[in-house]
């Protein structure tokens, strides 16, 4: 006997009991009394649909009796077969075939970012051509939100960077009584790697994500086909003053995040009896100006492919707000590990 | 076209009349700058009421009042006699899931695909096994002429499309009332036509009582036993009736010009 109704927040017991039924008593026939039945919605309807669609053996049917003709109305008869769709499942391709599928569409890949850096290349080479200027405006604009902004946090993280490295080998230098060497690994990590290293890093997370969301949604609201149409080049308009902002600020965050590591490994050895001046001294002997300039080189090529990256996966961002998220996401694991090869490869450049 | 005194519904089997809705007195707005003020009129079980009026004229805010989206300056609003505007959080959340609303934008979750999306309230409100859900969310989708859609994501539907999942998902909790956000804008007119038509076979057929916000005199003349048109200048109705009614027999000017699709002055 059903009750007088049947919806969303009263139906789950009755449906799983009617279930329960029907596979205890696969041999008998099932009567369902319907006569105090009153309301149904859409989930009432859903679930005396499937009761009139329940193929058992002859005699052993279910039966609804003394539904009301209203309510016995509203229950469809289609078969259950015109409802929703089955995803068709992709073909199944043999293993070597499956290869060159992959091959194929990486080589793709590779060559639609070969095709965006010769796009890159193409609008930032002539820089001096008349009636197609580098919009300065718009690249000052984003370094002061990229660089700027940033700062607080470059020089935390930075400091930080410094304290521990500074703390952790002096603590080791001093079994030795080596402890005025730890200013020389200071300088040289802060300098070469940590420096542009941990500012790329942050800068990644924060501004290219940012830049991969913003061109991302401005591709989904079709502000990019109206750039288009409008005859201007998103490359030029949108990609070239990130780029350029990037290249600029990376290094001069690098700058601060050096100084203000160089100034938490002094302040921590003190605790060991370096003083500053003598931290000062030892440090512009041990340093060479070269230290500086490749990490700098390093900070600005950082920027360059974080700008790239982030920029990229905007322009190819598909359609909706889940795109936009993952073409952020995207945009910062890219980059970090883009950060991490291309470090490497200055290590084998400069150090080797 | 009235529905007669007796039909029975889904929603509504005994055939009682009675207004559903009440708003009593609304004054609604931003800040406390009202938009829309005193404001009276009731929505019949089972009826199509439209609220129409010009861009800006507070259609959408009223429409956020009815639904407790949005708190009235003064006034109230009752569904089926209970005022959602003086209820408590819980009471609120029971009224409002007993609303199904739909966004001018569809406002489908955009990480979900169309069966997933129109599943979701039962997913989130019922005990329901999984398999019945699928059976009732395909129905919905059935339901809209979405059958063959339900495995694709928002992002690949067209216009129409999204506004129709949005209709079914809105109907996925037993709503009573579904209220839809000017649903045939940005249609073109065949499918704007199409979603007219499962509005009315869905009133028809289940018995809701439809709620549209709309400016498009196709879609009024088609679905609306009644309209309440809003003016942004008066802040409040200035004419209710039938949309014939309105359009042959109203004597203000601003009626008149926007039944007769006229600016306020004819270019020379």
């Amino acid at each position: 006997m059903l009750d007088e109704q049947l919806t969303a927040f009263t139906i789950a017991p009755v449906w799983e009991r009617a279930l329960a039924l029907l596979q205890a008593h696969p041999k008998r026939e099932i009567l369902i009394d319907a006569s105090r039945l009153k309301r149904i919605d859409d989930t009432g309807i859903a679930f005396l649909y499937e009761l009139r669609q329940e193929t058992r053996a002859p005699g052993t049917g279910v039966i609804i009796r003394n539904l009301s003709p209203e309510l016995s109305a509203l229950v469809p008869d289609y078969p259950a077969s015109e409802l929703g769709t089955r995803p068709e499942s992709p073909p199944s391709r043999p293993a070597i075939e499956q290869l060159g599928y992959v091959t194929r569409r990486k080589m793709r890949q590779i060559g639609n970012w070969l095709d965006f850096i010769a796009d890159c290349a193409r609008t930032l080479g002539p820089l001096s051509r008349r009636g197609n200027p580098i919009r300065w405006r718009e690249t000052l604009d984003i370094a002061a939100e990229a660089g700027a902004n940033a700062v607080p946090i470059v020089l935390l993280i930075g400091f930080l960077m410094g304290v521990i490295i500074a703390f952790e080998i002096a603590l080791v230098a001093r079994e030795f009584g080596a402890v005025i060497f730890v200013i020389d690994g200071v300088g040289i990590a802060m300098l070469r790697e940590l420096g542009p290293l941990m500012t790329a890093i942050l800068f990644a997370g924060r501004s290219g994500a940012a830049f991969a969301a913003q061109i991302g949604t401005q591709k989904v609201n079709e502000e990019l086909d109206a750039i288009r149409t409008f005859g201007l080049d998103p490359i030029h308009f949108l990609v070239l003053p990130r780029l350029l902002a990037a290249a600029l600020v990376v290094p001069l965050l690098t700058v601060f995040a050096d100084v203000v590591g160089l100034f938490g490994g002094a302040l921590v050895l003190i605790r060991f009896d370096i003083g500053l001046y003598q931290f000062y001294y030892r440090l512009l002997s041990v340093v060479e100006l070269e230290d500086l300039f490749v990490g700098l080189l390093k900070a600005a090529t950082f920027g360059l492919a974080i700008a790239a990256i982030g920029c990229r996966r905007g322009l190819t961002t598909g359609a909706g707000a889940t795109a936009v998220g993952l073409s952020a996401t995207g945009a910062v694991v890219t980059s970090i590990v883009c950060i991490v090869v291309l470090d490497g490869l200055f290590t084998i450049l400069f150090d080797a | 076209m009235p529905l007669p005194e007796s039909c029975p519904t889904a929603t509504n089997p005994s055939g009682t009349r009675g207004p559903i809705v009440s708003v009593r007195g609304l004054a609604i707005g931003y800040g406390s700058q009202p938009i829309l003020e005193d404001l009276w009129f009731d929505v019949e079980r089972g009826e199509i009421l439209v609220i129409l009026g010009e861009s800006g004229c507070g259609k959408s805010t009223l429409m956020k009042g009815m639904t407790g989206l949005q708190r009235p300056l003064s006034g109230d609003v009752l569904i089926d006699g209970e005022s959602i505007v003086m209820a408590d959080p819980a009471t609120k959340a029971r009224l409002q899931r007993g609303l199904g609303i739909t966004y001018q934008s569809g406002a489908l979750f955009g990480s979900l695909s169309v069966l997933e999306n129109v599943r979701f309230p039962l997913d989130e409100f019922t005990r329901i096994g999984l398999r019945q859900r699928n059976l009732i969310a395909r129905m919905l989708l059935h339901l809209v002429e979405l059958g063959h859609a339900e495995t694709m994501m928002p992002a690949e539907l067209s216009g129409g499309m999204i506004k129709r999942a949005g209709i079914a998902r809105a109907m996925a909790l037993g709503a009573d009332i579904l209220m839809l956000d000017e649903p045939s804008a940005g249609l073109d007119p065949i499918t704007a036509a199409n979603l007219d038509r499962t509005i009315l076979d869905l009133r028809r057929r289940l018995g809701f009582t439809f709620v549209v916000v709309t400016h498009e005199l196709q879609s009024i003349f088609t679905i609306a036993d009644r309209a309440i048109m809003l003016d942004a200048e008066s802040r409040g109705i200035i004419a209710m009736g039938s949309p014939a009614d309105l359009r042959d027999r109203s004597q203000d000017p601003r009626v008149r010009q926007f039944f007769n699709h006229r600016p306020d002055t004819p270019p020379a």
